[in-house]
């Protein structure tokens, strides 16, 4: 079988790369597909401890469809908020939302 | 080294390989599709961990909802990327530095930790995971009013997405 | 099968929740029904439920003093579960009707946001799980993201919401994460039982540590706590007045409430070092928020430092973690919501009669409306905590209870931040009582559920800060109740 401590590395991994693109990219659309990395780190994690030390237990389980169902609440309200900011302004670029400045 | 151990590693490196393309690619869809193939790695990862149930809600949620939904978004506001422009924030390299920093922090802190080593146990086969999950999320003493508010949390990002995102100006 | 066999006891206990979704319902139902009717009706009807739903949370908490765990451990039903839901309801309700006099506020849809919202902040009160505190810290948050970007028309509006959106989920998800590995150490979400899988474990402090930061950075956000508070002042300042009063008081006691039970319970057994990570984020909060405030020129930004300044004053009765600490963070919270929505209802009525929020042109206050300047010595005062205003009850408490569990040092740099946010404070109010005004468009109110709410808060204020024992009594019985193991 697959030691834990390499699903743990590869979800670590997997977070922090989706982390990075949450900060470093500019465009709204990329920071949410940052996050959207970072939620499946969050299901493997819970996923593995559940399948190697606690699988008697439901927790694990439960946990990861609520981080499903959250994950597609958030995405919807942002993509929403995205387009809503598209109308008024014609971008998404982050960095480019400057009228709040000073 | 086994062979689930061989498709464990190929499919982990091809998924992060799709997760760096997702945050470093200049085109938006580009970077989309590689989201997909990195969803789809993680559902493969779920197999392998012995979970069918969600190696399926994963391609059903993450890839059949989530991810058509961020493809859709990138077409409706795709005149307002440049790919010839660089997508990162100037401070990039920083923030890069800093990941792989706390990357490899974690994961030497974790290698304290003797669960780190854990061996998985085989799974009761007498036991129905999914019967049992079912159950328990209609349990009153068990996870029924987790399941009941993520209806609540479904429907108010429904009525708050829908008011958001429509076209006032068609009044 | 399900919950109709069972025992009726789980149902009434999460009465003021079920009140709270039928009244969400309600409104949305009453728009599509009647909305050729006075659209200040939805409003009204609000308002009403709200109290109908805190009467049903006083009630219950009544009779239950000590911690009950109800629906499989999900919530535990205590005396501060009860106290923080009163506050989250009453604030739910002063916007309520603060929002009828922003005619882009009035529509069911943002009722129903706010109720859910609400509700999501009564559930992550009384969560006692891993599971549940991440669900209604979404339920409380995500709601939240849309009424920030609930101007769809104004450019501001759409991007503080949008801003608060993506930074909070980063926020939520890294906390999320941090609870995969409390789950991953202790195999239970159940917080009074990681206690002691943890104890009995054996694991390196150093790990759960790693798991504790990253907690603190979810709850951190939410409290607008620094380093994770650099959202507050764009969206304080692009958000409906309104909503960003509410987003300031009610979201940030929920956040209170979800970081005072895990202070109390499992932090201190996850990490020795957690009431130093505590102090830190506290003197920062203080540092920052008072120091970047002094230099704002728009009076809703110097609202957004001076609320980061006033998390880090609050975090001081957190990181003592002892009874008054707790005590003392509770009676703040209320003290603080009572204050900074009079703040920010005239930032409303203010910002609506100029076109602006800028501090300039509150000059000539007193002459344009003596009311409104006299409300605002009285909220800036109680928020700078000078006597025998609610605002210096609260930091009394929270500052004696840091000298209590030795951390002397820390109430010391919390009083000098206070005093140094006097001097902010008193600028403001030498602007709106000295200066000349150079513009005096009428300051118009023009409903009676703002003159309502308005004199609900001040009077709040006034009462907080005067007949403290009753209140006092409150915080001290929510405060031994989340100590019960």
């Amino acid at each position: 079988m697959i030691p834990l401590s390499w699903i743990l590395a590869f979800s670590l991994a997997l977070f922090f790369i989706g982390l990075f693109g949450a900060i470093a990219r500019k465009n709204a659309i990329s920071i949410l597909m940052g996050i959207e990395l970072m939620l499946n780190a969050v299901n493997i994690n819970l996923l593995a401890f559940w399948r190697y030390l606690y699988s008697a237990h439901m927790n694990g389980l439960v946990f990861i469809a609520v981080v499903f169902a959250v994950a597609a609440a958030e995405t919807a309200v942002g993509l929403a908020l995205i387009i809503s900011a598209y109308r008024n302004r014609r971008t998404i670029t982050a960095g480019d939302f400057d009228s709040l400045k000073g | 080294m086994t062979a689930v151990q061989i498709v464990f590693l190929a499919v982990a490196a091809l998924t992060l390989a799709a997760a760096v393309m997702v945050v470093s690619l200049r085109r938006m869809m580009q970077s989309a599709l590689a989201l997909i193939l990195a969803l789809v790695g993680v559902a493969v990862i779920f197999a392998l961990l012995g979970s069918g149930f969600f190696a399926v809600s994963q391609v059903v949620v993450y890839i059949g909802a989530i991810a058509i939904l961020i493809i859709f978004a990138v077409m409706l506001t795709q005149n307002s990327m440049s790919p010839e422009h660089s997508q990162m924030n100037p401070g990039f390299l920083y923030a890069a530095l800093g990941s792989a920093l706390l990357f490899s922090s974690l994961v030497f802190i974790l290698s304290m930790w003797v669960g780190f080593y854990a061996i998985p146990v085989n799974l009761d086969p007498s036991v129905d995971t999914i019967t049992v999950l079912g159950l328990s999320l209609t349990d009153p003493q068990g996870f029924a009013l987790p399941f009941e508010i993520v209806s609540v949390l479904l429907l108010a990002a429904l009525i708050g997405g829908i008011y958001i995102a429509r076209d006032h100006h068609r009044d | 099968m399900g919950i109709s066999s069972g025992n009726i006891t789980p149902i009434l206990s999460i009465l003021p929740e079920i009140l709270l979704l039928i009244l969400a319902l309600v409104v949305l139902g009453l728009d599509l029904g009647l909305k050729k009717f006075s659209p200040a009706l939805i409003g009204w009807v609000t308002v009403v439920g709200l109290i109908f739903s805190a009467i049903g949370g006083v009630m219950i908490s009544g009779h239950q003093s000590g911690g009950l765990y109800i629906w499989g451990g999900m919530l535990r039903q205590d005396a501060a579960a009860s106290v923080f839901q009163v506050i989250f309801i009453t604030g739910a309700a002063l916007t309520a009707f603060f929002a009828l006099e922003d005619s882009k506020c009035v529509s069911a849809e943002f009722y129903f946001l706010l109720l859910i919202s609400t509700l999501g902040m009564c559930l992550l009160a009384a969560s006692s799980d891993l599971i549940m505190i991440y669900l209604s810290l979404e339920l409380a948050s995500i709601p939240l993201y849309i009424l920030a970007g609930f101007h769809y028309r104004e450019t501001s509006s759409v991007e503080a919401g949008l801003k608060y959106m993506l930074y909070g989920a980063v926020a939520s998800t890294i906390m999320v994460f941090g609870f995969t590995f409390l789950y991953g150490f202790s195999g239970t979400t159940q917080l009074y039982a990681i206690n002691a899988a943890i104890q009995t474990g054996q694991i390196p402090p150093m790990v759960t540590t790693m798991a504790v930061m990253l907690i603190l950075a979810g709850v951190g956000y939410k409290i607008s706590a620094v380093p994770f508070h650099f959202w507050a002042p764009d969206v304080y300042e692009g958000a409906p007045t309104v909503v960003a009063g509410f987003i300031s008081t009610a979201s940030k006691a929920a956040g209170f409430a979800v970081l005072l039970r895990l202070a109390l319970t499992i932090l201190p057994v996850l990490s020795p070092y957690s009431p130093y990570l505590l102090a830190a984020m506290a003197v920062a909060s203080m540092l920052v928020g008072n120091l970047l405030a002094i230099n704002q020129k728009n009076f809703k930004r110097l609202l957004a430092y001076s609320s980061i300044a006033q998390a880090g004053y609050i975090l001081v009765g957190v990181a003592a973690s002892n009874n008054l600490g707790a005590a003392g963070v509770t009676y703040y919270l209320m003290a603080y919501l009572v204050t900074n929505l009079t703040a920010f209802a005239l930032a409303q009525v203010i910002g609506q009669a100029n076109s602006n929020d800028d501090i300039s042109s509150l000059a000539g206050l007193t002459q344009r409306s003596p009311v409104l300047a006299f409300s605002l010595l009285v909220s800036l005062l109680s928020l700078g905590g000078i006597p025998p205003f609610a605002g210096f009850v609260g930091k009394l408490l929270v500052f004696s209870a840091g000298v209590q569990a030795g951390m002397a040092w820390l109430v010391i740099v919390a009083v000098l931040n206070s005093v140094l946010s006097l001097y902010y404070y008193l600028k403001v109010l030498k602007i709106a009582f000295l200066d000349h005004p150079r513009e005096t468009p009428l300051i118009k109110i023009e409903t009676n559920s703002w003159r309502i709410a308005f004199i609900v808060c001040l009077a709040g204020i006034l009462i907080l800060g005067v007949i403290i024992l009753p209140w006092y009594g409150w915080s001290i019985t929510a405060a031994s109740s989340l100590a019960l193991y």
